[in-house]
């Protein structure tokens, strides 16, 4: 997936699990509020249950015990019993200007409302009595609802729905000013990438970010500008250096192999040849290394026969003719067996060669070379080629420099060869080119093995 | 048998032209000729027909891939593409425009005669032209082997492989390779039916087939064709 989208998508789920989270604790709070209200709220009902419990008597004689007239003065409440004709039966603290007989209408009247501004609860009692008790005039507010069941029922639907379209209403503009932050931050992270890629960019420069892309504009625009400076100059000299490179080898191979040269001429015209022939391969190793570190050469990604590089790698170093001092043996892990791998067919065999000639070159004493090709490990696809030697390997310090990937120079301090050092920082960049992965190691008991693992994709 | 053979060689650098002609010279051609633009090499190829054209490919003016397809429209002179770019997409650029070999420069004189025989080879086969082999002789117009006094007629297939292997005598020809000539790109496990092939070219071609001297097997890597008149990568 491409990675603005991964990064705006987690954002979006992060917000709607944010949304989520606070819904949860709305509805967590709103339980517990209820809780807290249904323990320590005002229960009238209980407390006048309660107070009802210490009343005795019936009729029209009645009688409340102490605990039930403390009840009455920690709420600085007043009460009366009426009897079930409508006469006050017992009564405490009621207030002087209230009536002391209610008919059945004043009854339901105040059992609903107000007892003349007082706010009032009853409780039926068991002969038919009524238990009233007053609060302070202002202490408690009392409505009285009542709605058809069919209205009540749309209410309650109407209220979900508009809770249910309020949350899915957040969750649409959320998405949408995500989706706004996308598309304007979108071209901006890829832009970014594209530049760490070395690739060209061009942003529009108008909207809310146009300053940004300006800037990116500007650092793609000399970031190529540069590079391509560097890489024409290097491409420039290399093409100017190459005819009169070929005029030298020319001459100089002719008058090496002249019967009509004396002996130390042809010798010295050989020298000609063999230093030609190393500025030459600098040229070529120059102009190659530049174009992998600046992109400029096109990975041809091809799928291949990961046994058959290998077998033309070594059979293009056995065809140029090998000293006897050196033995080039080609093993399969598993014979018969195709390993695929995606590449570069051109650069897949510059790798291998750089790597077969760097034995050579590193062991002037002669070697034993190994070329194995082998399945990848279990858990990748692809081919693994182990090019090992029996040589003079190279120092601790110095594996762990490659391994590291450092800067290459030769392995060899004092290099009878007169490499250049670009050998390897190659075979590094056709690896790195190819997603694969290159390690080094010491041949038991002396030499250097190095392992390349290239994929199938 | 180079006598008879007339190169044309196409550069602007004057210098690196003579040093060609006389690699070319030297080498036993009869007649080579030179031009330093692409209008003069089209007019001499027209007026001489070579057998062989050397063309460089940046000129000033017209460059080689102008003068290659122009020179396409009219004839089909094999074309060996000699030039100072050596970038992948400049050698495609070549063969899509109907060269027939690409060499670098710089480049060994030896190589670029390899080449040039290995392409008048190829394109102008002498008639009646015969490979001698250790134990036999390979008639590969006729596509027959003559060995102890009896003929023996190469397949097709046999006698791709065995042009294959000539072309390259002396050099490693990778199982791929010698497959992919048979049938294809797509060869992955033809190798057993390879191996059948060379078998039978062995037991036409050698005087002992189990120990063959001629079509010699290079473990793991696919088969060489040793010449009795040669060493190395030699003919």
């Amino acid at each position: 997936m491409n990675p603005v989208r991964r990064f705006f998508r987690r954002y979006v789920f992060s917000t709607v699990g944010l949304l989520a989270l606070l819904l949860f604790t709305n509805i967590a709070v709103l339980v517990v509020l209820l809780g807290i209200s249904e323990v320590k709220g005002p229960s009238d009902r209980f407390q006048i249950v309660d107070f009802c419990a210490h009343l005795q008597g019936g009729g029209s004689s009645w009688q409340a015990d102490p605990e039930a007239i403390g009840m009455l003065k920690e709420e600085r409440a007043w009460a009366m019993v009426l009897s079930p004709a409508g006469q006050v039966a017992w009564e405490y603290q009621m207030p002087a200007e209230l009536p002391r007989a209610y008919s059945s209408g004043d009854i339901a009247q105040f059992s609903r409302w107000y007892l003349e501004d007082w706010p009032v609860t009853v409780w039926a009692l068991d002969d038919g009595s009524l238990a009233v008790v007053g609060r302070p005039k202002g202490s408690m507010a009392k409505y009285y609802v009542s709605l058809g069941r069919d209205y009540y029922d749309f209410l309650t639907t109407l209220a979900c729905g508009i809770f249910y379209i309020n949350v899915l209403l957040v969750v649409v503009l959320f998405i949408h000013s995500a989706r706004r932050v996308e598309k304007a931050m979108g071209p901006i992270l890829n832009a970014i990438r594209s530049l760490a890629d070395g690739k060209p960019v061009r942003l529009q420069e108008d909207g809310e970010l146009a300053e940004i892309n300006t800037s990116l504009n500007r650092a793609a625009a000399y970031i190529t500008r540069k590079d391509n400076t560097r890489a024409e100059w290097i491409r420039g000299i290399s093409h100017d250096i190459r005819t009169p490179l070929s005029v030298i080898l020319g001459y100089a191979s002719e008058l090496e192999e002249s019967g009509e040269l004396p002996p130390w001429a042809r010798e010295q015209a050989g020298a000609i040849r063999r230093q030609s022939e190393k500025l030459t391969s600098l040229v070529a190793d120059l102009n190659l290394t530049t174009r992998l570190e600046y992109a400029l050469r096109p990975i041809d990604q091809k799928k291949l026969d990961g046994v058959e590089l290998a077998r033309q790698a070594v059979s293009e170093v056995l065809n140029d003719g090998l000293a006897d001092c050196y033995t080039l043996t080609f093993m399969e892990a598993h014979p018969g067996r195709h390993l695929p791998v995606a590449g570069d067919p051109a650069l897949l065999d510059r790798m291998l060669s750089n790597l077969l000639r760097n034995c050579i070159r590193h062991n002037p004493g002669g070697c034993r070379i190994t070329v194995t090709v082998a399945p990848a490990p279990a858990t990748a696809a692809g081919c693994l080629f182990i090019i090992a030697d029996d040589g003079c390997g190279v120092s601790p310090a110095q594996l762990q420099t490659l391994n590291r990937g450092g800067p290459l120079a030769s392995t060899q301090p004092a290099d009878p060869a007169g490499e250049h050092g670009l050998g390897l920082r190659i075979v590094r960049q056709i690896v790195q080119a190819h997603r694969g992965r290159l390690s080094f190691s010491n041949t038991s008991p002396h030499g250097l093995t190095v392992t390349i693992w290239i994929g199938e994709k | 048998m180079n006598e008879d053979k007339t190169i044309l060689i196409v550069d602007d650098e004057a210098e690196l032209l003579e040093m060609v002609r006389g690699i070319f010279v030297r080498a036993g051609y009869g007649q080579v000729m030179t031009a330093g633009n692409g209008p003069q090499a089209l007019a001499l190829c027209a007026a001489r027909r070579p057998d062989l054209v050397i063309l460089d490919v940046m000129m000033p003016g017209m460059d080689g891939f102008s003068v290659l397809r122009e020179l396409r429209r009219t004839s089909s002179v094999p074309v060996l593409m000699l030039t100072a770019r050596s970038e992948a997409e400049d050698k495609f650029t070549g063969f899509e425009s109907g060269a027939d070999d690409y060499l670098a420069k710089p480049f060994l004189p030896r190589e670029l005669l390899f080449r040039a025989q290995a392409i008048l080879r190829r394109t102008s086969p002498a008639t009646g032209h015969r490979v001698r082999l250790a134990a036999a002789e390979v008639d590969i117009e006729n596509a027959a082997v003559r060995r102890d006094g009896q003929t023996f007629p190469l397949t097709a297939k046999e006698l791709q492989l065995f042009r294959k292997l000539y072309e390259n005598a002396g050099r490693i020809v990778t199982t791929g390779a010698l497959c992919e000539t048979v049938c294809g790109p797509v060869w992955q496990g033809y190798e057993c039916t390879l191996a059948t092939h060379i078998r039978h070219l062995r037991e036409k071609m050698e005087a002992n087939p189990s120990r063959p001297v001629s079509i010699v097997t290079v473990k793991g890597l696919g088969y060489r064709l040793d010449l009795p008149d040669a060493k190395g990568a030699g003919r």
